[in-house]
């Protein structure tokens, strides 16, 4: 398969006023096209950095980071990001916070888009609650929201921050769920940063674990559970052998 | 056919209770007012407070009906509204304005940081006696005063406001490719409402200050120079019917100002 993004020995150092701290340390590794790939690693082991990195909001000190074979940009509109915490609008409906993105960038009149985020409204069951305020969904329902308003955008990408952490054990589930079979069904790319092992495992087709920081690549986890959804994939039998695996490998 | 209740007999049990609360909190109210000015009165009327010094409702009432078949109450009245509003509005756009040029600049609202908390700590009464030197005296000292009173803090409560709104969703705007502009008018403003709300229904009580302070100063009008008038000639009687209706005209202003947050709340 077609690697969609390549981190070629990518280094990154911030500076605080004591000194400059060495956040990652020679990064390598590659998303297949249509794949989903987890980042696991120690708390402050630098995953977010990644997805900042490959988002453009920062630059790298040193190596690479291609997307589609090519460097990405400041305001590269190949990726979506998708952030910890839903961060809808409380003062826009469902509608004006899904096409927020396309008033940024002038493509609020694109007939094309506009009938893509009905489209995926009407799909994810959504399409009723479009001139809702946020406060009047579910947390599920705001995590689809916030999923529809990065996909408006058609990424080729989708940065997934710990997405799910804000939630509760239950609904946290139901959305993996929810997230998982919309990134597969608009055959997008994923790359998930999360501290939870097991929706690592039931997302992923790769798992890439880092080391403490500074970061390094400790080891790539391919996978290939049976099951189409992280629910299903939780129960192979697999499973708690590969949970094993990572867990020995962070600790 | 018949309209029957659509909802449980727990519901209307509890919906009973609470209008029964809310009546319960209205004659509370009511209560306290009535007994307020009940005592005020008697004890004024028995003599056991003096009516020279403490006045009593009933004289606070006979005053404000003389006044206004004088003609003076409605010009006193007139100008302190007029001096407040006025007030009010440019210390807020004023206010408002130098928040967002302070959160456009780091380094503008860093260098600028010190003189806002000096002038926030300076009592601008102080400031009186230059601003008639400088402006005259009359309405246009008094809006002075009325806009150095509150263009500070509202200043300071919008920058807090604008500062404080959660760095990711800033992230989520640049990730979406916005500029500084459109971070600042769909995310950094909207998400201020609340605290620009919170901070007119400050500057209400803070503009009535300015302009009381600036009548005392210096006024030939106004409940201020009233107040002050009074005072002077020692009738009591005047300066509690001033107080009296400056209760009533800012209370009618915060109350303008309340479905603002109603609104918004929706």
């Amino acid at each position: 398969m077609k690697n969609l993004l390549e981190f070629r020995n990518v280094k990154y150092f911030y500076q605080t006023k004591e000194s400059e701290i060495e956040a990652l340390s020679g990064i390598s590794f590659s998303l297949d096209s249509q794949s989903f790939t987890s980042l696991v690693g120690p708390s402050g082991c630098g995953k977010t950095t990644i997805l900042s990195l490959t988002a453009g909001l920062l630059t790298p000190s040193s190596g690479q980071i291609l997307l589609e074979e090519k460097p990405i940009s400041k305001n590269d509109d190949r990726i979506g990001y998708m952030f910890q915490r839903d961060h809808l609008f409380e003062w826009r409906t469902i509608w004006q916070n899904i096409t927020l993105g396309l008033e940024l960038q002038g493509l609020k009149k694109d007939e094309k888009k506009v009938a893509l985020a009905e489209e995926l409204l009407k799909k994810y069951d959504l399409y009723t609650f479009k001139n809702k305020k946020p406060r009047q969904l579910s947390g599920g329902m705001r995590q689809r929201v916030a999923l529809i308003r990065t996909l408006v955008l058609e990424p080729a990408l989708l940065l997934l921050d710990e997405p799910f952490s804000a939630l509760d054990f239950q609904t946290r589930i139901n959305v993996c769920d929810d997230v998982y079979s919309i990134i597969k069904s608009e055959q997008k790319t994923a790359l998930l940063v999360t501290h939870d092992i097991s929706e690592a495992l039931s997302m992923s087709d790769k798992v890439v674990i880092l080391s403490k920081r500074p970061a390094t690549v400790k080891e790539e986890v391919l996978l290939s559970f049976e099951g189409d959804t992280p629910l299903h994939k939780r129960e192979d039998a697999r499973f708690g052998g590969f949970f094993e695996k990572i867990w020995r490998s962070l600790v | 056919m018949k309209n029957t209740p659509s909802y449980s007999k727990a519901r209307a049990q509890y919906l009973k209770s609470q209008k029964k609360d809310l009546s319960l909190i209205w004659v509370g109210r009511i209560t306290i007012l009535v007994a307020f000015l009940g005592l005020w009165e008697l004890l004024s009327y028995t003599g056991a407070i003096d009516p020279f010094f403490f006045s009593s409702p009933s004289r606070v009432a006979t005053t404000i009906v003389t006044l206004a078949q004088e003609g003076n109450l409605w010009i006193h009245i007139w100008t302190s509204l007029y001096e407040t509003i006025i007030g009010f509005i440019i210390a807020t756009a004023l206010g408002f304005l130098l928040a967002v040029a302070l959160w456009c600049s780091e380094k503008l609202r860093k260098s600028i940081e010190p003189y806002l908390i000096i002038l926030n700590s300076l009592p601008k009464i102080a400031l009186g006696p230059m601003i008639i030197l400088w402006v005259g005296s009359g309405s246009g000292a008094t809006i002075v005063m009325c806009v150095l009173i509150c263009i500070i803090i509202t200043t300071i409560s919008m920058l807090n406001a604008f500062i404080s709104c959660d760095n990711d969703k800033i992230l989520l705007m640049k990730s979406m490719h916005a500029n500084k502009w459109q971070i600042l008018t769909k995310l950094i403003i909207p998400n201020a409402i609340p605290d620009f709300i919170s901070a007119l229904k400050i500057n209400v009580g803070m503009s009535w200050v300015g302009t009381i302070m600036g009548e005392y100063l210096s006024s030939k009008a106004g409940l201020g120079y009233l107040i002050n008038y009074g005072s002077q000639i020692l009738k009591l009687d005047i300066v509690m019917a001033s107080i009296f209706l400056l209760c009533i005209l800012a209370t009618g202003m915060y109350l303008l100002v309340t479905p603002l947050e109603r609104k918004y709340k929706k």
